[in-house]
């Protein structure tokens, strides 16, 4: 047994801590406000970290990144995440929309879409859900009919984050129907600047830009946005998936903030009712315990394996984590009087946790589709 | 980071519960809950054929995922001697095993076994135990009786109160290991309204409950054991981090296998029943799981938990 990561993941940590410190507001609570200098900072930040090869550091060296392992992937999920993820919606580009592309992508696809993720300067959204069309993805009616050389794209997506500023759409939609709802389904990478695309924002208790009605209204696209074969697009898709298979490292920000409490609380610490002292420490192993559990399956995926049930159980873990750590911590929070600019930041940054960790059990594969999928596995096994 | 035990150390593990298995498994717990003095010499033979105590935890890391992996096998079969508390034995104190004490009323699961068991306060300090009576049949005791404390002026040193706290729980991590299995074979087999009960979803999702806490204890173990290998300095916070877990745990994990299994899982002809009966010292001793919490928080008061953010680092 050996927990320690190595020098290099950790003198990667404190570049990335170094990076913030310098060039991230210590009020920053992420890319998504009213403010659009928030957002600046975000763009900012990831052409920043672009330059310095450290934005697509775990792609193949042949698209610009340089191939950094599992491990390292892991630091730099869990250092953007506790700081508030100041890479603002990159993540996305870089996490699966890039390697989706360099997979499946033609050459001219490759070329058009990869360099502009590498340096930061393109934002993704996700065209997957639909009002009737949540959980059970693949039920999507999104409809793409060809006429002539084109395709052209109707329906309404939903809950899509970030389409108020996205370029571009990584869009699931219906390009036949067959006798399994799965078949028949092509991915379409569609520039959201088309003017028969309409974006309607969602007022949401995350804040602006998380939830977004986006509507395609005869949206006229060429075979090039295809990605992949036509019809096959739910395998590019549970590709995509697997691509997140571990997700957001909730439990960093968890930890940081439980581990600022009693910095930031002072001497009103000992003033806590013990049981929400005694809460406080539950939740510190909780966060370990969720680690723990991103690390299994950080080392499966490294040794070429892959146990999905592994990844499912982190996932229902993690979000329960989030939610019972904003328990807590608001009632830390609300325990104290918090008057000094360090108190209030503190206070600023638990709520924002609260109101996140609300959507955690949803977002992304709610933790029914987890209990699902571990189900699966556990009574499949032998 | 390595995050499984060596293969050895997990065919070590294999062997010892196939031993076991032949020696008569869950007949073992049964024989001792009916003479309590036997508990001594129906595990101490088998175990003895691998080399299980010649086990020292603290001289190897092979030793320790050695004893980790012995210690998981023993709970699964529910072992009627306390393994995990011989081979947590303080190295400068002659004795057959120490537990570790704590509270107004100090107890331990020691009804049957002679010899020299010592008492170790999770401070280190060592005490000569001498048992009370027992009160009440083995049956309802699960061997526990109540301990009186005189100390000896010894010390154990902090990674052997570690060790104290954490090999336990493998133990018990062994015993949620069974109780999962055994549901999940159970649900698969046993059918109503003419499907199997694992057709019904509000099934799998308390089957997958119990299989989430289960692994995190698992992880937690590894890591525990690791940090007392490496020789860390808080090595005893993350033994009670674990053994907070790990109460936790059990407490969801025997919930939901009892339920899964109906009134079957209430009869000795189930093993279920024994794991869970057994499973009480462990889940109990030697603080109850809001005492655990108490603990755990009075001493990471301040620094909290080792992980990726100290407190000064927190605040950015």
């Amino acid at each position: 047994l050996d927990y320690e990561m190595g020098h290099w993941v950790a003198s990667l940590r404190s570049e990335l801590r170094e990076l913030v410190a310098e060039h991230v507001p210590v009020d920053y609570l992420g890319a998504f406000t009213a403010d659009p200098a928030d957002l600046e900072i975000a763009q900012a930040f990831c052409r920043l970290l672009a330059e310095r090869g450290l934005l697509c550091m775990a792609w193949p060296e042949e698209f610009g990144g340089r191939g950094a392992s599992g491990w390292e992937q892991t630091a730099v999920r869990e250092e953007m995440w506790a700081l508030h993820e100041p890479r603002g919606a990159q993540y996305m580009g870089v996490n699966w929309v890039g390697p989706t592309i360099m997979r499946h992508g033609t050459a001219e696809q490759r070329r058009r879409h990869l360099p502009p993720i590498a340096s930061g300067e393109v934002i993704w959204c996700q065209g997957f859900s639909e009002p009737d069309s949540g959980s059970d993805l693949a039920s999507l009616s999104t409809g793409a009919r060809r006429d002539g050389d084109e395709w052209v794209i109707s329906g309404q997506k939903i809950w899509t984050s970030y389409a108020t500023m996205a370029q571009w759409c990584f869009l699931l939609a219906r390009t036949s129907r067959e006798e399994r709802k799965q078949q028949g389904l092509t991915v379409f990478l569609v520039p959201m600047a088309d003017p028969a695309i309409e974006v309607r924002p969602i007022d949401c208790m995350m804040g602006p830009h998380h939830l977004n009605e986006v509507f395609f209204d005869e949206v006229r696209v060429d075979d090039g946005a295809v990605l992949g074969t036509v019809g096959d697009g739910w395998s590019t898709v549970q590709e995509v998936l697997a691509f997140e298979r571990v997700g957001i490292a909730r439990y960093a920000r968890c930890e940081r903030l439980l581990q600022w409490a009693p910095v930031a609380l002072g001497d009103q610490w000992a003033d806590l009712p013990p049981e929400l002292a005694a809460g406080w420490a539950r939740m510190l192993v909780h966060c370990r315990r969720s680690r723990l559990l991103a690390y299994r399956v950080v080392a499966t995926q490294d040794s070429g394996q892959v146990r999905p049930g592994d990844a499912a159980a982190y996932r229902i873990a993690v979000t329960r984590l989030d939610q019972e750590s904003a328990e807590v911590l608001m009632d830390i929070v609300g325990c104290a009087s918090l008057g000094s600019d360090e108190q209030r930041r503190f206070a600023r940054a638990v709520e924002d946790h609260h109101r996140y960790s609300v959507a955690a059990t949803v977002s992304s594969g709610s933790i029914e589709m987890q209990r699902i999928l571990l189900s699966r596995t556990l009574l499949a096994a032998s | 980071v390595r995050n499984e035990l060596t293969d050895e150390a997990l065919e070590y593990g294999t062997l010892v519960a196939r031993a076991v298995e032949a020696a008569g498994g869950d007949a073992l717990a049964a024989a001792a809950e009916d003479d309590p003095s036997r508990r001594r010499d129906l595990v101490w033979p088998v175990l003895s054929e691998l080399g299980a105590w010649e086990l020292e935890p603290l001289t190897s890391a092979d030793e320790a995922e050695a004893a980790a992996a012995l210690c998981r096998a023993a709970g699964r079969w529910a072992l009627p001697f306390p393994v995990a508390a011989h081979l947590s034995r303080p190295a400068e104190v002659d004795a057959e095993g120490a537990f570790v004490v704590a509270g107004a009323r100090p107890a331990a699961p020691l009804d049957g076994l002679g010899g020299r068991w010592v008492g170790v306060t999770l401070d280190g300090d060592v005490a000569d135990i001498r048992a009370r009576p027992a009160d009440r049949p083995a049956r309802k005791s699960a061997f526990v009786v109540e301990l009186e404390l005189e100390p000896t002026g010894l010390r154990a040193a902090p990674a052997e109160v570690a060790l104290a706290v954490a090999l336990p729980c493998w133990s018990l991590l062994g015993m949620l290991d069974r109780a999962v299995e055994m549901t999940r074979g159970y649900v698969i087999e046993r059918q109503q309204f003419g499907q199997p009960l694992s057709r019904f979803q509000s099934v799998q999702f308390q089957l997958t409950d119990a299989e989430v806490e289960r692994l995190g204890v698992e992880e937690l173990a590894k890591y525990s054991l690791w940090s007392i290998e490496a020789g860390r300095a808080d090595a005893l916070d993350d033994a009670l981090a674990l053994r907070l877990a790990a109460v936790e745990a059990a407490a969801v994990v025997f919930r939901i296998c009892h339920q899964l299994h109906g009134a079957i899982g209430f009869c000795d002809e189930t093993p279920l029943s024994w794991l869970s009966r057994s499973s009480q010292p462990l889940r109990r001793l030697p603080t109850n799981p809001a005492a655990t919490r108490a603990e755990l928080g009075s001493r990471i008061e301040g620094r909290g938990l080792a992980g990726l953010y100290t407190p000064e680092e927190a605040r950015r």
